[in-house]
C-alpha cells in the first residue's frame, strides 16, 4: 500500500513537473512570436530594398551608356573629319600645321579609348546586380524559414500567412560566386581546356 | 566589316550594350539580342543566325539549357557558340563544354578577348 501510494506521488511530482516545464515552454514561445513575427515582416522590406538597388543602378548605367555612345560618336565625326581636312591640305602644307592635326587626331583617339574603357568598366553593373540577387535570395530563403516555424510551432500569424504566400516571388538568375575581381580559373587555363577537348 | 550575323544573349541589359559595342567595335554591326535562353530559341526561329553569344545564369532558360536545347536542332548543331559568364568554377567550365559550348569567357571581359575568342572560333 505504502509503495504504491509512494509510486503514485512520483508519477504526479513528474507529471506536475512536467506541466510546468511544459508550460514554461509555451510561455517563451509565445515571448518569441513578437520578434519572430517582426522579423518575418522586414524581411520583404529588406529585399525590396536590395531590388531597389539594382533597378536605380542600372538606370543609372543605362544613363551612362548613352552618355558614352554620344562620346563616341562624336569622336568618330571628329576623327572623320580630321581624315578630311587632311586630304584638303596642300601639298606644301607647314609642318607646323601637320604637327598640330597630328596632335588633334591622337587626342580624339585618346578620347575615343577612354570612353570604350569607361564603357568596358560598367560590366560592374551586372556583377553586382547579381551580387545583390544573392542576397534578396538568401532574406528570401530566411523569411521561408521563420514562416515555417510559426506555422510548426502553431503560433501562425494568419495575416503574415496570407502575405506571404501571395507576394510575388521575384525570378531571380545569378551567379552565387559572382565576383568583379576574382576569377577562379584563368582565361588560359579555361583555353587549355578547349584545346584538349579537341 | 564582317557579314556574320550574331545573336547576343544576356539578361543584362547592361551588359547587352557592352557586348553589341564591342562586336561594333569589332566589325560586326549585324546584332540581334534576346534577353534569355526562351527569347534566344524564339529569335532563332525567324533569324539567320551564324554565331552565338550567351550568358549562362538568366531567367525563364538558363545558358546552359539554351546551348543543349540549341544542339538538338539541326540547323545549329554546330553553330559557334561562346559563352561569356561570370561562372569561373572548372566544372563549370567543363560542362559548358559538354554542352557543345566552343569557347568560353568569364566576365568582366575585355573587348581584346572577346574579339580573340571570336576569331579563334571562325578560324576553326
Amino acid at each position: 500500500m505504502t509503495n504504491s501510494s509512494s509510486l503514485t506521488d512520483q508519477v504526479k511530482s513528474e507529471i506536475e513537473s512536467l506541466s510546468a516545464s511544459i508550460g514554461a515552454l509555451v510561455d517563451s514561445m509565445q515571448k518569441l512570436r513578437h520578434p519572430i513575427s517582426e522579423s518575418h515582416q522586414k524581411m520583404p522590406q529588406a529585399t525590396n530594398q536590395l531590388d531597389k538597388i539594382s533597378q536605380q543602378t542600372l538606370a543609372a548605367t543605362q544613363r551612362m551608356l548613352d552618355t558614352v555612345e554620344e562620346i563616341n560618336k562624336r569622336e568618330d565625326m571628329i576623327l572623320e573629319s580630321i581624315k578630311y581636312l587632311v586630304s584638303l591640305l596642300p601639298v606644301n602644307s607647314s609642318a607646323e600645321v601637320k604637327e598640330q592635326i597630328r596632335i588633334i587626331q591622337v587626342a580624339a583617339q585618346e578620347n575615343l579609348d577612354a570612353a570604350y574603357a569607361l564603357m568596358d568598366a560598367l560590366q560592374f553593373q551586372d556583377i553586382t546586380s547579381q551580387q545583390v540577387d544573392h542576397a534578396a535570395s538568401m532574406l528570401e530563403d530566411i523569411e521561408g524559414k521563420l514562416a515555417h516555424i510559426l506555422q510548426v510551432v502553431g503560433i501562425e500569424d494568419k495575416a503574415i500567412h496570407e502575405t506571404t504566400t501571395q507576394m510575388p516571388t521575384k525570378q531571380r538568375a545569378f551567379d552565387p560566386n559572382a565576383d568583379l575581381f576574382e576569377k577562379k580559373t584563368q582565361q588560359a587555363d579555361i583555353d587549355e581546356l578547349f584545346v584538349k577537348k579537341k | 566589316m564582317s557579314a556574320l550575323k550574331i545573336l547576343a544573349v544576356d539578361d543584362s541589359p547592361t551588359m547587352r550594350r557592352i557586348i553589341v559595342n564591342t562586336l561594333k567595335r569589332a566589325g560586326f554591326e549585324d546584332v540581334v539580342e534576346a534577353e534569355d535562353g526562351k527569347d534566344a530559341l524564339a529569335k532563332l526561329q525567324v533569324e539567320n543566325v551564324s554565331f552565338i553569344i550567351t550568358d549562362w545564369n538568366m531567367p525563364e532558360m538558363d545558358g546552359l539549357t539554351f546551348v543543349t536545347n540549341l544542339r538538338a536542332i539541326e540547323k545549329y548543331k554546330a553553330t559557334p557558340v561562346l559563352m561569356v559568364t561570370t561562372r569561373s568554377v572548372k566544372e563549370d567550365i567543363v560542362e559548358a563544354m559538354k554542352a557543345g559550348v566552343n569557347s568560353y569567357i568569364v566576365k568582366p571581359f575585355t573587348p581584346e578577348t572577346l574579339k580573340s575568342k571570336i576569331d579563334q572560333i571562325l578560324a576553326g
